[in-house]
């Protein structure tokens, strides 16, 4: 029997995928963060589950689109059948890659603040330049009040939404070249295209991967990636303006705060 | 940048209930309909429209060579990489000359072009049509924009050697055209056109027809020895035994 592409057998879940991150989202009940003991709730179930499926999707679509061949580097797969298989487990990546990012992009439009939470602010120089001159080792930097992420992770957000959105403009492209008849010009346009986002999303990716689970201090947030908990001390210590707009209080400030009152009432 | 400080209009109404449908409301209608659509039209697709049937077109013309006639002189591979590609590489000919130093005339020599197939097994391999029938000409080409490299095409050619081709230097499937896409030739390409091969060969081994020829090796290798091959004091007859001074033969493809 003739071997079929996965590209060719089952395009239908590739418009699916869309659909379903959508629809999730909007039967998705979300929990807001929140103080609970000595732990915060930093993520919760469809935030894991919709940054687990755009990053594994990513890392897939990443390795196996460098070897099915990135533009200007030679394919490493030889001719036939590991072509053919590097470009069916690059169709099973695009499917969660695309349920991922759109339940993350349905989430987001039902409530604003989880996209603005990810922008940088005005914050975001100073901050950065005081976080990495104290991580660097320079005395004179403090740490400053980072809110949920880092501002540098703003910053860098900000290169994976834009090659986010390219990629899977021209990857539908791609895919609808299966099925319909799509102009030269426009192919000639959409392949590199897709490959230059490729490009920035792999310097997202390392970046990404480095600071945030290669680095020891970003462990505990690691940890919170699947249990979606981070522990108050650490909270304290690393997202202090997060905590204050939790309206997270020193229990021993607060008393503090009452004994002066107090004694001013006095 | 943004402002960190929460829009007072939000804060009252939030945004997911303004208007008579939320914004929920909306995107979970917008989710379920879209799958509905996509996993109906699957359905649709699969199991109510009949098998689609793909009328492919006749190329309009077609290569007939002379294998024993052949030298091989290699020009015809030499032509075929510099009209298309701008350099004289027998790697990059579309067309190849096939040769077997152990073995004696007549089957020494091959020479392997495309038949332009009337079913071809090239375009029905292709997983993105970039290997696909020229609508104008019917010549069956590749349209180096959508191919991604698979080499499906190479595999799928039901002949040895494969006539899709391999380009190694800008990787991707490539095959006679009938010189349509010809960018360093001055004439014009094609059907209607000149073809390099058949215009550079020294002793007239490759001739062009209009006619579907006969779908046998036969109809494509035939005997292209005329008078002036006669003249030259060759044999005009397979066997290599009719004498030069006996009437010429006409192609045995139509």
């Amino acid at each position: 029997m003739e071997r079929e592409l996965l590209f060719d057998s089952a395009t239908w879940l590739v418009w699916l995928a869309p659909f379903v991150g959508v629809l999730a989202a909007g039967l998705t009940k979300r929990r807001d963060p929140v103080v609970e003991g000595d732990r915060v709730l930093r993520h919760d179930a469809a935030a894991i589950l919709e940054h687990w499926a755009h990053g594994i999707g990513t890392a897939v679509l990443l390795v196996s689109g460098i070897l099915l061949g990135l533009w200007f580097v030679p394919a490493l797969v030889g001719s036939g059948e590991p072509v053919w298989a590097t470009m069916d487990v690059h169709f099973a990546a695009a499917v969660v890659f695309l349920f991922g990012t759109f339940y993350y992009g349905a989430n987001t439009l039902l409530e604003k603040k989880r996209f603005r939470e990810h922008l940088p602010t005005k914050d975001a120089i100073g901050f950065t330049k005081r976080h990495y001159g104290l991580l660097l080792g320079f005395k004179k930097f403090t740490m400053p009040p980072e809110r949920k992420y880092f501002e540098s992770e703003k910053m860098a957000y900000i290169l994976a939404l834009a090659s986010t959105v390219l990629i899977i403009l021209t990857g539908l492209l791609k895919v609808a070249a299966h099925a319909v008849d799509v102009p030269v010009q426009a192919m000639a346009i959409v392949t590199p295209v897709h490959d230059i986002a490729t490009v920035a999303m792999l310097a997202f990716f390392l970046a990404h991967v480095f600071f945030a689970a290669v680095l020891p201090m970003s462990w505990p947030v690691l940890r919170s990636m699947f249990t979606g908990y981070v522990d108050l001390e650490y909270a304290k210590h690393e997202h202090a303006g997060w905590l204050a707009e939790l309206g997270y209080i020193e229990p021993g400030a607060d008393a503090a705060a009452g004994t002066d009152d107090s004694e001013g009432n006095n | 940048m943004v402002d960190k400080d929460k829009d007072p209009a939000e804060t009252a109404v939030p945004a997911e209930h303004a208007g008579t449908i939320s914004r929920r409301q909306f995107l979970t209608g917008f989710g379920g309909v879209g799958l509905g659509v996509v996993l109906g039209g699957s359905l649709f697709k699969g199991f109510l429209l009949p098998d689609e049937v793909f009328a492919i077109p006749a190329s309009g013309g077609y290569l007939l060579v002379d294998s024993k006639k052949c030298q091989g002189c290699n020009t015809c591979m030499m032509a075929c990489s510099l009209t298309h590609h701008g350099v004289q590489s027998l790697s990059l000919s579309r067309i190849q000359v096939v040769q077997d130093p152990f073995a004696k005339y007549p089957n020494d020599k091959a020479i392997s072009q495309c038949r332009q197939c009337p079913s071809p097994a090239c375009v029905e391999a292709c997983p993105t049509t970039a290997l696909h029938v020229d609508k104008k000409t019917g010549v069956r080409t590749v349209d180096v924009a959508k191919c991604v490299g698979c080499q499906r095409c190479v595999n799928a050619c039901p002949f040895d050697a494969s006539r899709a081709d391999w380009n190694f230097e800008d990787r991707h499937a490539q095959k006679c055209d009938l010189c349509l896409d010809t960018p360093f030739m001055d004439a014009d390409g094609g059907p209607g056109g000149q073809q390099a091969c058949v215009a550079v060969c020294p002793v007239g081994a490759i001739s062009f027809t209009k006619d579907v020829p006969l779908q046998s090796d036969r109809g494509y290798d035939v005997n292209l020895r005329d008078a002036g091959w006669a003249a030259l004091g060759f044999a005009i007859d397979d066997e290599g035994k009719v004498a030069p001074s006996a009437p010429a033969t006409a192609p045995s493809a139509h």
